[in-house]
């Protein structure tokens, strides 16, 4: 009997394990927020997503907020499958989100509701104008620290998750956490807005420190809560199961 | 002919009779080490063209390659997961080999599916065989629950994908439960001891 996965349509991620643990990937038009400490793989893994995107040939753009995107790209995993084609093409697109804070007059260190409005229109209307279908912000967190109170970053994740969605843009919002965290979001609201939270942690066992992926919530589809234990390599993000017998004894 | 030649031939002669996605309980004695090695890496996956993904966790990388030279074995289609040069502090000088990819300690057994299966996506070969050397060595570094585990979880992967597995143990230094660990995931045993005299 073949398990139920529902009648959503997929964007297949093309990271194997991931797509595999989602039943078929990401349902599409989804927000999901990959969440994790630093050094957990969130960057690498939503640079990923887009390359996996544009090869398929869906317009697919990276807003980065925390890094120059010339310096990301230098940065990044050297990818056996990425192809300069995807950038020259269009296929691929980048785009640097404090530049548009700039051309939207957006100088000052808390945003009003109104520049909400403002900066979730710009950045659809980008995506709008590409034809994207696939998005990744690095990191919401950071757009959130300019936001402060929750019902400035609820109404900003909303409204967003629903311009991108109308879109049929299936989007990953990169959210970073302190280490020990207890909540899956720095702020504790996007979580709760988002469709799906992947979170990405270092797990020390035994004095060996193991990167982990977890599927928390995925709307749309069954997914394995299960943890996984990742490596970055030049032919992409690779999964196996964390072996249950390590589990009790960190 | 002597006991060495006979003891290689035969492993490879037995290993080529197994169907691929085989998993295999190679049991030898330590003075037949250096037989194994040849009867495995060169009389059967070099002459088949076969890329060989060779786990360690017994001795380094860097110590295999200098003996597999000494045997004028061609390791040119032999990849190498070293478990064991980084937790000696001698990573550098393996680190600089192509062929050679480490895991920080034996205890990182993800880590080890995980290089394993980097290496298969990056092999060319249409048929592939992974060492793993050896389950007695892996047992100093994990208890037999966890191994187990692994074993099971390896093996299955391997299987599923028409992947040759060898899992070495050496006999002096095996126990009923690593036996019987070992037995469990693989379809077939082959003895590589030569006999006494």
């Amino acid at each position: 009997m073949s398990p139920r996965t529902g009648e959503r349509a997929r964007c297949i991620t093309g990271i194997d394990g991931l797509d595999t643990i989602l039943y078929g990937g990401i349902p599409r038009s989804n927000t999901i927020l990959l969440t994790g400490s630093c050094g957990t793989g969130k960057t690498s893994l939503a640079l990923e997503f887009l390359i996996h995107g544009a090869m398929q040939g869906e317009n697919s753009l990276f807003v980065s907020v925390t890094e120059n995107s010339d310096k990301l790209l230098a940065n990044i995993m050297p990818y056996r499958f990425f192809e300069d084609d995807l950038i020259k093409s269009g296929l691929l697109e980048f785009v640097d989100l404090p530049v548009m804070y700039e051309r939207l007059g957006m100088t000052k260190p808390e945003m009003s509701m109104e520049e909400i409005d403002l900066l979730v229109a710009g950045i659809s209307s980008i995506a709008k104008e590409l034809g994207t279908k696939r998005l990744v912000i690095d990191s919401i967190t950071s757009v959130c620290y300019k936001l402060k109170t929750s019902e400035k970053i609820r109404d900003f994740v909303l409204k967003l998750s629903k311009a991108l969605s109308d879109l049929e843009c299936t989007s990953i919002l990169v959210s970073e956490v302190s280490a020990p965290a207890s909540s899956y979001s720095m702020f504790g609201v996007e979580e709760a807005i988002s469709d799906g939270i992947i979170l990405m942690a270092n797990m020390e066992r035994r004095g060996d420190l193991l990167r982990t992926l977890q599927v928390i919530k995925m709307r749309g589809t069954m997914h394995s809560r299960a943890k996984y234990v990742l490596d970055l390599t030049p032919v992409g993000v690779l999964l196996v199961p964390l072996l249950k017998g390590g589990s009790s004894t960190k | 002919m002597s006991d060495a030649t006979n003891i290689a031939n035969k492993l490879a002669r037995e290993l080529s009779e197994a169907p691929p996605s085989s998993a295999i309980s190679l049991q030898m004695s330590v003075d037949n080490y250096l037989d194994v090695l040849r009867g495995t890496l060169d009389m059967f996956a070099n002459s088949r063209k076969i890329d060989t993904i060779y786990v360690t966790s017994t001795i380094s990388s860097g110590a295999l390659k200098r003996v597999l030279n000494a045997l004028e074995i061609d390791t040119s289609r032999t990849y190498f997961v070293d478990c064991i040069s980084h937790i000696m502090m001698g990573a550098s000088a393996a680190q600089k080999d192509d062929h050679t990819t480490l895991v920080e300690s034996p205890t990182m057994l993800e880590n080890i599916m995980l290089k394993v299966e980097y290496l298969i996506r990056l092999s060319q070969s249409k048929e592939k065989l992974v060492v793993i050397d050896s389950i007695n060595s892996l047992a100093i570094h994990n208890n037999n629950w966890i191994l187990s585990e692994f074993l099971h979880i390896l093996v299955s992967g391997l299987r599923a994908r028409d992947v040759y597995t060898v899992i070495l143990s050496v006999e002096e230094h095996s126990t009923p439960e690593i036996n019987n660990m070992v037995n469990l995931v693989c379809d077939m045993g082959i003895r590589a001891i030569a006999k006494e005299e």
